[in-house]
């Protein structure tokens, strides 16, 4: 594997110029695939974009030894411009075969109208705007992430079995809070269960949930369910578990709250703290084990359900090339009919809306021997995202 | 005040030989580039005539370039007019909603103007991140480029759009210069001297200070315009008011109350940018490190430094150049 | 569906409710006090925003982070302070006293320059990823007042913020040097030439304000998370603070303070979707209506 790295300029028109000249270092049977990594390495997700490149380069070497990957590397900072500026330098100058990547909704959403005109395959890594496979889908972009509502529906179903049934939900007020929210709440109601109270906070203004948890405190709600991530989600743990909330209304959530990325920083207010998520470190498989080792013996840290999603995606790419595809047309097409068992369990992109489809785990954050662990409660049925508005031609 | 130089004209020529050259043999990122450099450019130039010229130092000029893209979006895809109207809408949008700004903090100075300016631009930000007619952070796409085909130019082809960002920045630095030797530009200036002096000679300043930021406010909306068409999506990060700050480091690094220096600053920060975020993603350290040093270096800017070296290789046409009138001004405006 | 809670309507609460909001505006209040107090006088007595003051505040939870884990949290509070006033000795004599005589925007550019120099210095040290910062035993449970249980931290922190208050408020209307600062404020160059050191005020008071924003970011660290942005988060809200309050007065600091933790407290339980405008709001009409804000330190 080539590595256009970001700390050498000249590495990139060097390796660019061999490639032009057909020059392979690895002689005629490794055969080149460009590809564009779009991440933030800079910005508040510089740590999500920096995980998944780990994933990434992990699943490109584990599952891709018989191509010779060339990567050039983007940092988006996490704004939609500039991740727009630079998805068409490597689509218009390097010439990338596919990319890979993106955290934020808002980066997809400047993208998309490019990548579907260009028609460059796009594997998404984590940005779970709903719509990107709903009605702005496109037979180029594939997730191997989430989408926002695949991650909570199950959970308002799941959550109104265990028998609560008056839930305060809480989350910031950006798209994605309400995605999340709004899919939690529509499976709940219809298991029977009531909203109680249901707020939005500043989306990265809050410094104090004080106020919020009071309300919550006061609505006479079982439960909380909220969605928080990064920061906030610290912020957020902390402070309901100090306003001693913990014990008497249980806190749910979607899985970001509780991440194994930066779930040490919470400290014991996360223990037990029950939410869903597609991806824990701890989930018993072959697959996650081996994945899980060799991430550790790469990074020196667990992995997180980020490493996961560049991992994976990384494996879909070399999926799609062993089927013999290759251009941007092919491999495209090839990437809407993937499916492996992954350290995720059965994993499989849903050809109508390019969707992932896979399994969604409920965790409670225990304590462990090294600090906090996630003790896997329940795997909920696998199930596809509905097509929202989503219509495309079946691949070839 | 305003005033021409030779020198300020050979700057301009040459800034003007060296973005055709560069456009007509750039390659996809070069012609990305291009545009960006545009747009910062003339976002600067609006923040240059009313902080240069008016001692109006805003925090909100990033909001208004977002009203102006924000307003062109909605414009040609929800109300359905067409790319022109949009844009001569989306720049008299700005220009009122800027123009109002000025009038409410027309009684503010020094740090009271700039966190007054921010407030506005604050509230524009988190009215827009919220609204869900603007889409929310997701943003608007779909936004169309101007169809120029009558002249038979197509604006998606970057290198068009490229030298389509040029000309408008050449209109834009053009109508400023024009604004700022006007009656109004001369007005502006002797307010920024003295207030009371100017209420003595009867000029109504508020009116004076409004009417020039609501027309710094319409250029910036033209950068908003033309960044919602270069991109083709509008997100609400485009009036976060770091976006005002780094167009405020763009003018000092440049030099302040030059109309030139912003211009040769946006180049400058633009490149660096993408020089330094190619090599490191720390470019903030670099750029930061960078901004300390041309600042403490007592120069205003990097214009304004070359522009002084250049001065005192030439006869000394009068007792005190631009240059050192604009320096005691800043400092009585404390 | 509707949210019975809003149908229900906030008069549907009790008054623990209301006390436990008043609480929680307090505590807000106080840490951004904490904040703003050493921003304002600083201001006062140098005419300069030191934009940078969120980055040292940013810097202080980092040092308490680090030291807490390996210390104990009690060494991380009082190094935090100490490293934060020793890096601002640095600044002083590396970029502030150099600055002196350029003009306010020239110095305004450099903090801001400095903003963007901490932030990466910040990822380059401790990473891009939130540090843990643990709480005290001592200090995690809940205290029963009235019938009400409020975390002993939050209590501590409207304490302490009270405590400093009183403090500042001692030191500069009984002691001597709390006259010369004044002195200082009111006109510098009539203060020197009554002999007082300016030059030596400022430089202290400085550093008692890096050390202020040192405390308030090891205070808020168990709080708060503590991520290389929190610094630039923190920004704002203290800046809106000190020019509501006006600047340069610690009378001003204090009901900023106050004004800035109400709004934002109770316009989040009252008016949620108002919650993020509303204090912009305040401060556009403060300004409109007073353009030096409430109580600035020289009329």
């Amino acid at each position: 594997m080539t590595r256009i790295n970001k700390t050498s300029k000249f590495a990139i028109k060097g390796a660019l110029a061999a490639l032009a000249l057909g020059l392979s270092a690895q002689g005629a049977l490794a055969e080149k695939v460009k590809v564009g990594l779009l991440l933030p390495y800079s910005g508040v997700y510089a740590a999500l974009g920096n995980d998944i490149q780990a994933g990434f380069e992990l699943g490109l070497e584990t599952f891709g030894k018989e191509y010779d990957f060339v990567i050039a590397n983007e940092d988006t900072e996490v704004k939609p411009p500039q991740g727009l500026a630079k998805a068409r330098k490597l689509i218009l100058q390097y010439k990338v075969d596919v990319m890979a990547g993106i955290v934020s909704s808002g980066v997809l959403g400047a993208v998309r109208d490019l990548v579907d005109g260009a028609k460059v395959p796009l594997i998404v890594a984590n940005a779970g705007n709903d719509d990107a496979t709903g009605a702005k889908c496109s037979p180029y972009i594939t997730r191997m992430s989430f989408s926002n509502a695949q991650v909570n529906r199950p959970m308002g179903k799941w959550l109104a079995e265990q028998g609560v049934k008056k839930v305060f939900t809480l989350a910031p007020d950006y798209a994605a809070g309400r995605q999340m929210i709004d899919a939690f709440t529509a499976s709940f109601t219809a298991a029977g269960g009531e909203i109680v109270g249901q707020e939005y906070t500043p989306f990265r203004k809050t410094q104090d949930f004080g106020p919020y948890l009071a309300k919550a405190k006061a609505s006479g709600a079982e439960a909380v369910f909220v969605f928080y991530a990064g920061g906030e989600a610290i912020s957020f743990v902390k402070q309901y578990d100090s306003f001693g909330l913990k014990k008497d209304i249980p806190l749910y959530g979607s899985g970001f709250l509780t991440s194994s990325l930066y779930v040490n920083a919470e400290g014991p207010a996360a223990e037990g703290v029950i939410t869903s998520l597609h991806y824990v470190p701890t989930l018993d498989n072959p697959e996650n084990k081996a994945f899980v080792e060799a991430f550790k013996a790469k990074t020196g840290r667990l992995p997180s359900e980020f490493s996961a999603h560049g991992y994976d995606a990384a494996r879909a790419l070399v999926e799609a090339l062993n089927t013999g595809a290759r251009g941007r047309e092919g491999i495209a097409n090839a990437l809407r009919s993937v499916s492996f068992t992954g350290p995720r369990g059965e994993t499989s992109i849903d050809p109508a809306t390019g969707n992932i489809v896979q399994p969604i785990y409920v965790y409670e954050t225990v304590a462990g021997e090294n600090g906090l662990t996630q003790k896997v409660l329940a795997s909920l049925p696998v199930e596809a995202d509905p097509a929202n508005g989503c219509a495309m031609p079946a691949p070839k | 005040m305003f005033r021409h130089t030779p020198f300020r004209y050979a700057t301009l020529a040459l800034l003007a030989a060296l973005a055709v050259l560069y456009t007509l043999n750039a390659e996809y990122f070069g012609l990305e580039l291009v545009a960006e450099i545009a747009v910062l450019a003339i976002l600067v130039l609006a923040l240059d005539m009313v902080a240069g010229f008016g001692g109006m130092v805003s925090l909100c000029h990033g909001a208004l370039m977002g009203i102006g893209a924000y307003a062109y979006a909605l414009l040609t895809t929800a109300g359905g007019l067409t790319a022109p109207v949009g844009m001569l809408g989306a720049i008299a949008i700005t220009a009122a909603f800027a123009w109002v700004i000025g009038a409410i903090c027309s009684r503010s100075h020094g740090i009271y103007f700039i966190m007054a300016t921010l407030a506005m631009g604050q509230m524009a930000y988190s009215y827009v991140f919220e609204a869900p007619i603007f889409g929310g952070d997701d943003g608007l796409s779909g936004i169309s480029r101007l169809d120029l085909s009558l002249i038979g130019l197509d604006l998606n082809d970057g290198r068009s759009f490229a030298f389509f960002c040029l000309v408008m920045l050449g209109l834009a630095y053009g109508f400023s210069a024009l604004v700022l030797s006007s009656g109004l530009g001369r007005s502006l200036s002797g307010v920024m001297h003295s207030e009371q002096r100017m209420r003595a000679l009867g000029a109504c300043v508020w009116r004076v200070k409004a009417d020039m930021f609501g027309v710094s406010g319409g250029i910036a909306g033209l950068a908003g315009v033309l960044a919602a068409q270069h991109v083709m999506f509008v997100s609400p990060g485009l009036l976060a008011w770091t976006v005002s700050g780094e167009a405020l480091v763009v003018v000092i690094l440049g030099g302040l109350g030059t109309l030139v220096g912003p211009l040769v600053g946006a180049v400058a920060f633009i490149m660096l940018k993408h020089e330094i975020s190619d090599m490191t993603s720390y470019w903030h350290l670099v750029v930061g490190l960078i901004l300390i040093a041309v600042v403490m270096s007592g120069a205003n800017g990097i214009f304004g430094w070359i522009e002084s070296q250049v001065e005192r290789w030439r006869p000394r046409r009068a007792a005190m150049t631009d240059e050192e009138i604009r320096k005691r001004e800043v400092l009585s405006d404390a | 569906m509707t949210p019975a809670l809003l149908t229900a309507g906030p008069l549907a609460l009790d008054a623990s409710f209301w006390v436990l909001q008043g609480l929680n505006a307090l505590q807000l209040s106080m840490l951004l006090f904490l904040l703003s107090v050493g921003l304002t006088v600083i201001f006062g007595l140098m005419h300069f925003v030191n934009l940078a003051h969120g980055s040292l505040y940013a810097m202080g939870a980092y040092v308490a982070a680090s030291a807490a884990g390996l210390m104990g949290y009690w060494a991380g509070v009082l190094l935090a302070p100490l490293a934060v006033a020793a890096f601002g000795v640095l600044l002083y004599w590396g970029l502030i006293r150099r600055m002196r005589r350029s003009g306010p925007m020239a110095q305004v550019l450099v903090t801001f320059g400095l903003i963007f120099v901490m932030l990466d210095l910040t990822r380059i040290v401790w990473g891009d990823l939130a540090l843990a910062a643990p709480m005290p035993e001592l200090l995690s449970g809940r205290l029963t007042i009235l019938g009400l249980e409020y975390p002993i931290y939050r209590l501590v922190i409207i304490v302490l913020g009270g405590l400093i208050y009183g403090g500042l408020y001692w030191v500069l209307s009984r002691t001597q040097i709390g006259a010369m600062i004044r002195a200082g404020v009111d006109n510098d160059a009539m203060a020197s030439c009554l002999g007082i050191n300016v030059e030596q005020l400022f430089f202290l008071v400085f550093c008692v304000g890096c050390a202020l924003a040192g405390l308030a970011g090891a205070v808020a660290a168990p709080l708060l998370s503590v991520t290389p942005e929190m610094g630039l988060s923190i920004l704002i809200p203290t800046l809106i603070v000190i020019v509501i309050g006006g600047l340069g007065s610690l009378k001003g600091a204090i009901a900023g303070s106050l004004i800035f933790g109400f709004v934002q407290t109770f316009g989040a339980v009252l008016a949620p979707q108002l919650a993020s405008v509303l204090i912009y709001a305040l401060l556009a009409a403060v300004l409109v209506i007073k353009p030096v804000g409430l109580f600035p330190a020289r009329g």
